[in-house]
């Protein structure tokens, strides 16, 4: 060894693997305006398509006149209902195992339902057709509280489902209503209910909200008549998935189908369904046999395609008064709008909203949803959440809180109190589940003394004392948060998708020179995979991260994946990647042992390479293996360094936090400054931790954007009140508070590099932070529970309410 | 939403319900009442140009009297669709109160529903659009039944220092 030769720490450093803050490789591109986007896919004579909307909620549909918008220059053709009915696409199946119009179909059942599709040589053109297509409405009576679907004498929505009184997920109680979902074991928890020495019950909505991301649902779609092909360009979650539900509805032949999604500007759940438009540009491109592309604006955007939550869920905790919890019952009406297009695994109907015991000990517990139909968008998907988790947060972290003030308990107590120990893991949770592992005290308390939790709460009562002597009108907030998600959906027993295993996948194939691809069955759509699952590769098989290139989202070359959405990318893609990478040094470690005429058990892994043990100067690089790979490998061995893993993963991941927030608020005003957030993840092993900080902040973002504004809101009549960025919440960076980051590493003990998932746990803790911390700021005026969003004007009617001004 | 309000006109009250039925001052006192077509004493076609915030469009609907109490009052209500930009369907419930011989009290009720993207876009603008335009139909109609002023010299034509003041001559 001699000064030149690198130190073991150098040769770790310079592969950039798992724990290196690496630069993320795709903001070259992105930060120079050179990222290739849907929008971005221009083809010869490619036409454009926009969609004639319903201004009603609910409406027959009596006649739809195209002849004055076909005669617009450049408008070529009108797509309806009737139009579909030939090729038997008027319907399409949802994820739910319900059916959705593609087209309105006879009727429409919320406002800014497609009901016609024209078509035209540009957008301009298309918009002025749509402004001649004549469609005669009779307005129907409109349903819009969910809390009225199932009355007797509510209008019948769903005509289509006349006579059904069995749905996908069993027996049908209305014409309104969809399924009902139960977990638990219901004696057992109103016994424990019977003994309690506190209950406590209360309604705790989680308002209707939308993912909006920056870039809206898109696509272009291209049928080559000669080939029989049709390539679809999209802003696909789950390119994979596409393609099976194109092959199964359109019956196109799967290898003919091509569906490539390009860069994504942003997905949060919004991306992972499918929707009319791409039926539309399909069957359109097909009849046209020109590409025809279809671009939301975000308007249809916040109206259309996919709300999230929309849950009203009852929960109620008993307890012992010294503050031990002894059951949980929750009864959630879940509101679907008019299709159940619930971008769930097919037997969840609510998704894995039964993961509402939380961090908790909780002995017994039982849970009821029922899904029932209403004149609003469809939807129901996982914005920046595993399924349904953030409601089953939301819900639990609420109705603590809510106890501890009933017990007179400080929130943090009682959390301590009823924390699953870390003995207890794998913890078998009363609704079901099996959590991997966890250390949720330790989490507790060091971000508890980082905030200086004692000092905020004598702060408090010392601000409490001021304001009733009339000092301040400023009322100050804790909010504690404590979750625990459950995420890398899933396991083939318990999780598909139309029937599809939520496996994931990867193949890597490395080039004689050191360098190589990774393909892989997951989609980033911000998430940074070019980098990190690079890095992941660097540290198993010593290859520098920026030697391999990762393709992503092109069905023809990666291998079948199930696409991103739910924190499943590391979960479930990253152990594949891992697995495949193992499978590489595996082979590696043969060609090695044959280079180095030594056994393969002599040999032993050293960061980059191979070593002989006890001959430590005896290695070979991983570099020189690539090379020999594709010359002289061992006898009866093939040529080559690839390989390909398919995960299905035994379990599935339980990333947790501890979140605090600190909150005032101008009881006049009800103008509310965040002054101090303080996030403690634990997402296992850690990858990359600047991207982690990154997706920290943005989830933590989104969560302040719903808990305190953002909403999609109806009136009476089924309109849409909040459908454009003027009125639905979108902070930017000068409401946005600042955010200070922790954490602490529990790995997944079944995990191959231990990992959890961490993209959406800032969404599920900090919804509940934020609240908390409203609901904490008003209690000592004598309120349990104010609902969300908590802006500036419902504090302000929420002080009002509490008597602090006339 | 609803605007419940009322209006001293310096006329009999026969002389009012007579102006009610005319369609050509009720086109005058329409606001953005481009044509209005009556078929029949009480149905009458219209096109009605409406802003709400971003959206203007052009309306296509009906104007209905109906519940005709001579000379008490009536219901004047209209639907309409302007295409994309949505639907509108209303009206106002008018009653006559004699105030002496040469003044009549015009009580009005008025009911708006706003459909699609008008009301998505001009949703926070309902209210106040709303107020706005019945109280430009009945400052117009007063003015020009009242004969306190041309329907010309009306709400629509002061200039913005007026209109902010409040100080203009016509009926406010």
């Amino acid at each position: 060894m001699n000064d030149m030769t690198p130190t073991r720490e150098q040769r770790t450093a310079a592969l950039e693997g798992m724990g290196c803050k690496r630069k993320r490789v795709e903001d070259i591109r992105f930060t120079q305006g050179k990222g290739n986007y849907v929008d971005d896919v221009k083809l010869p004579g490619m036409l454009h398509g926009d969609f004639v909307r319903s201004p009603h909620a609910h409406a027959r549909v009596k006649a739809i006149h195209s002849e004055e918008a076909l005669k617009v220059p450049g408008v070529l053709a009108v797509i309806t209902a009737e139009t579909l009915k030939t090729v038997n696409l008027a319907w399409m199946p949802t994820l739910a195992g319900d059916v959705q119009m593609v087209l309105a179909d006879g009727k429409v059942l919320f406002q800014n339902q497609e009901v016609a599709f024209v078509v035209a040589t540009d957008r301009y053109a298309a918009d002025d057709g749509i402004a001649k297509v004549e469609v005669e409405y009779e307005p129907l009576p409109v349903l819009v509280d969910p809390f009225k679907a199932m009355d007797p004498d509510a209008p019948v929505l769903r005509e289509d489902l006349a006579g059904k009184t069995t749905g996908a997920h069993g027996p049908r109680k209305h014409h309104n209503h969809i399924f009902e979902w139960t977990v638990g074991d219901k004696d057992l928890t109103d016994a424990a209910f019977r003994k309690a020495d506190v209950t406590i019950k209360e309604l705790i909505s989680y308002h209707r909200v939308h993912p909006s991301p920056l870039e809206t649902c898109q696509c272009v779609c291209s049928f080559d008549k000669i080939r029989g092909e049709l390539t679809i360009w999209g802003t696909f979650q789950a390119p994979h998935v596409i393609r099976t539900v194109v092959a199964l509805i359109a019956k196109i032949p799967e290898h003919k189908i091509h569906v490539i999604s390009p860069d994504i500007g942003g997905g949060f759940g919004n991306k992972v369904g499918a929707y009319p438009g791409y039926i539309c540009a399909a069957v359109a491109s097909i009849v046209t046999g020109k590409p025809v592309k279809w671009v939301e604006d975000r308007i249809e955007n916040l109206t259309a395609t996919s709300f999230a939550r929309d849950y009203h869920m009852t929960a109620e905790l008993a307890a012992t008064k010294e503050g031990k919890v002894t059951g949980l019952r929750v009864h959630v009406l879940a509101d679907h709008g008019a299709f159940d297009a619930c971008a769930d695994p097919s037997k969840w109907p609510a998704g894995f909203f039964n993961i509402v015991t939380g961090s908790y000990d909780i002995p017994v517990a039982h849970l009821a949803v029922d899904g029932i139909y209403t004149n609003k968008a469809p939807g129901g998907v996982a914005y920046r959440c595993s399924f349904r988790v953030t409601e089953a947060a939301y819900c639990i972290e609420r109705a603590m809180d809510i106890l501890a003030q009933k017990l007179n308990m400080d929130p943090a107590e009682l959390r301590l109190k009823n924390f699953v120990r870390p003995e207890q893991f794998p913890y078998h949770s009363a609704l079901g589940w099996e959590y991997d592992s966890g250390d949720y005290a330790t989490a507790m308390k060091k971000v508890m003394e980082t905030v200086k939790y004692a000092g905020l709460r004598q702060e408090q009562a010392d601000k409490r004392a001021a304001f009733k002597r009339g000092e301040t009108r400023e009322i100050m907030g804790v909010g504690v948060s404590f979750f625990t998600e459950i995420v890398g959906a899933g396991p083939s027993k318990n999780c598909d998708i139309l029937g599809i295993a939520m496996f994931d996948s990867c193949e890597i194939r490395l080039h004689p020179t050191g360098a190589g691809i990774a393909r892989v069955g997951s989609k980033s759509q911000g998430q940074g995979h070019e980098t990190t699952w690079a890095q992941i590769i660097a540290t198993e098989i010593g290859i520098p991260a920026d030697n391999i290139m990762v393709e992503e989202g092109n069905t023809d070359t990666a291998p079948y994946g199930l696409g991103t959405y739910g924190s499943r990318s590391t979960p479930v893609a990253g152990a594949a990647i891992a697995m495949a990478a193992r499978k590489i040094k595996a082979k590696a470690q043969m060609i090695a042992a044959y280079k180095l005429e030594v056994h393969e058990d002599d040999l032993e892994w050293d960061i980059d390479g191979f070593r002989v043990k006890g001959l430590p100067e005896k290695t070979m690089s991983m570099k020189d293996i690539c090379w020999a790979a594709y010359n002289s490998v061992p006898p009866g061995m093939e040529p080559g360094l690839e390989a390909v893993s398919y995960y299905d993963p035994p379990n599935m991941t339980y990333p947790f936090g501890a979140y605090i927030c600190v909150m005032d608020i101008d009881v006049d005003t009800g103008v509310y400054k965040v002054r101090r957030f303080m996030a403690l993840d634990d997402c296992g092993t850690r990858i990359n931790p600047m991207i982690i900080e990154g997706q920290v902040h943005g989830g933590l973002t989104e969560a302040f954007a719903i808990a305190m504004g953002q909403e999609i809101r109806y009136d009476d009549a089924g309109n849409v009140v909040t459908g454009s960025f003027m009125d639905f919440f979108m902070p930017t960076a000068v409401e946005t508070p600042h955010w200070e980051t922790d954490f602490t590493v529990t790995p997944s003990p079944h995990h191959p590099i231990g990992a959890k998932g961490v993209g959406e746990s800032p969404n599920v803790g900090g919804v509940p932070a934020f609240s908390n911390a409203v609901n904490d700021a008003f209690s000592f005026l004598g309120s349990t529970h104010i609902q969300m969003p908590h802006d500036y004007w419902r504090n302000w009617k929420a002080a009002k309410s509490l008597g602090v001004f006339a | 939403m609803q605007i419940i309000d009322s209006q001293r006109i310096a006329a009999s009250r026969e002389k009012v319900w007579a102006a009610l039925n005319d369609p050509a001052v009720l086109k005058q006192c329409i606001p953005g009442c481009e044509d209005l077509q009556m078929s029949s004493p009480t149905d009458m076609a219209a096109t009605v140009v409406l802003r709400v915030g971003p959206v203007k469009a052009t309306f296509g609907g009906k104007v209905t009297l109906s519940d005709l109490d001579p000379p008490n009052g009536y219901r004047i209500s209209g639907e309409g669709s302007g295409g994309v930009a949505g639907f509108a369907k209303g009206g106002a419930t008018v009653r006559l109160e004699p105030d002496g011989p040469d003044a009549t009290i015009l009580n009005y009720d008025v009911d708006v529903l706003i459909g699609g993207r008008l009301a998505q876009l001009g949703g926070r603008l309902i209210e106040s659009t709303t107020k706005k335009l019945s109280g430009e139909f009945f400052a117009a109609f007063g003015a020009i039944v009242g004969g306190e002023a041309e329907a010309e010299t009306g709400e629509a034509k002061r200039g913005w220092l007026s209109r902010l003041t409040g100080s203009a001559q016509g009926a406010e």
